[in-house]
């Protein structure tokens, strides 16, 4: 009896030792399946895989499940072979998959950031166009302004010439389209006489004044007179009246090269000559002003 | 009770197929998988797990001839995930080359901008 249950007592413990030494020594590490678990691992704690590619970290960790099942119930080493790679293969295609999205990602932000670069050398161009226009307006009021200046002191000038010559009492001063025309009466000249009266002196001493305010200006004495008389005689006439207020002029100091005289006769009446109040208006000399640079606008034929 | 016992032999008959058949559908699909890999151009970018799933393929293909289903249909399902490898890294090495060529495009351009803005003032 005693016997019996000391056998009985040696064959438990040796089938708990023996179950012991089988519980320890059965599950080897499979390195196919280790490699697998700790690849899976690592892609499993990255929060990029994770978030980018989880239906190929789901497949990598079903495959895995299923290996490490069989292996669990010592099933076919092939299987847990089998899908320990395709757990393994599946984690790297969870990897590239993370990385691809990351990249198509990546592509989008650069394409907007090319956008904003693109838009902001736009803004900058267009500022600098703007800029250049701006500055280009300025200049342009700038010259207009200038012209206008220079207009308005060309006028001015003209102006104050017309108001200077027009002082001259015994001449009429007019603006006309050959500039501005002085026209002497012919009470300045004795009749049938190219010689000037006294009291011309005062005219004299005007237009010698006016000459030397503008020294830019030039004059054109033209000589006329009435259709009394032969043409010749009267062209003759006229000339010698010209002449005379040049002389006049000249001795008052006016340079020669200034005065141009012309003898007319009886051209260009400005009055009828039938009656004696016009053959006066005829005869007459005008003085034809140049514009500021010396320049007269001689009479068209 | 009739209906019952038709659909286990059934099931029985149909989990039978993939052992008594040869993996047919999983070939053409490995087949088409390696080719769509080629085709982004793994043979530059992946040429080892690409080799690797042909190689995989072919051996499949003699197990097919040698009636071992079973293992060929395995071995076919990791041709493919290998193909499937070769495909995905290629599109991502692809991509990856694209962001970097993209951001030398931005940088250049931003560099040109600035000497044209430059040369303006």
């Amino acid at each position: 009896m005693k016997v019996q249950n000391y056998k009985k007592l040696m064959g438990g413990s040796l089938l708990i030792v023996t179950m012991l030494i089988g519980c320890a020594g059965a599950p080897q590490n499979n390195p196919l399946l280790t490699e697998a678990e700790q690849v899976y691992s690592v892609a499993e704690n990255d929060s990029l895989v994770v978030l980018k590619a989880p239906v190929a970290l789901k497949e990598a960790e079903e495959n895995l499940e299923k290996s490490q099942a069989i292996w669990k119930e010592k099933g076919d080493e092939k299987l847990v072979n089998h899908y320990a790679y395709m757990a393994k293969q599946k984690t790297a295609i969870a990897i590239e998959t993370a990385k691809l999205n990351e990249a198509q990602d990546a592509v989008e932000g650069a394409e907007s950031r090319r956008q904003v670069v693109l838009l902001t050398a736009r803004r900058a161009e267009a500022i600098a166009a703007e800029r250049k226009a701006k500055d280009a307006l300025e200049e342009a009021r700038e010259d207009r302004l200038a012209a206008e200046k220079a207009r308005e002191e060309a006028r001015n000038a003209e102006q104050k010439a017309i108001e200077m010559a027009s002082r001259i009492s015994e001449l009429e001063a007019k603006q006309t389209e050959r500039g501005l025309v002085l026209t002497l009466s012919e009470v300045l000249f004795d009749f049938n006489s190219a010689e000037l009266k006294i009291g011309s002196k005062n005219v004299v001493e005007e237009l010698t004044n006016f000459l030397n305010e503008y020294p830019m200006r030039k004059v054109l004495i033209e000589g006329y007179t009435d259709n009394i008389g032969s043409v010749e005689y009267n062209k003759t006439l006229s000339q010698q009246r010209a002449n005379s207020l040049r002389n006049a002029l000249v001795n008052n100091g006016v340079n020669t090269d200034k005065i141009e005289t012309k003898g007319l006769g009886e051209q260009y009446p400005i009055a009828t000559n039938i009656n004696e109040a016009g053959r006066q208006q005829n005869r007459r000399v005008e003085i034809v002003v140049s514009d500021n640079e010396g320049i007269i606008t001689q009479r068209k034929d | 009770m009739k209906l019952i016992f038709t659909m286990v032999f059934l099931g029985i008959a149909f989990s039978a197929c993939s052992s008594t058949r040869p993996p047919t559908q999983q070939l053409t699909q490995t087949e088409a998988s390696i080719s769509q890999a080629e085709q982004v151009g793994a043979e530059e970018y992946a040429p080892l797990e690409i080799r690797e799933a042909r190689k995989k393929l072919q051996e499949a293909r003699s197990l097919v001839k040698k009636e071992k289903y079973e293992d060929a249909k395995l071995l076919a399902d990791r041709a493919m995930v290998d193909a499937e490898y070769a495909q995905i890294k290629t599109l991502s090495a692809k991509a990856q080359k694209a962001v970097y060529q993209l951001q030398e495009s931005i940088k250049a351009l931003q560099k040109e901008i600035g000497n044209k803005i430059q040369q303006r003032k």
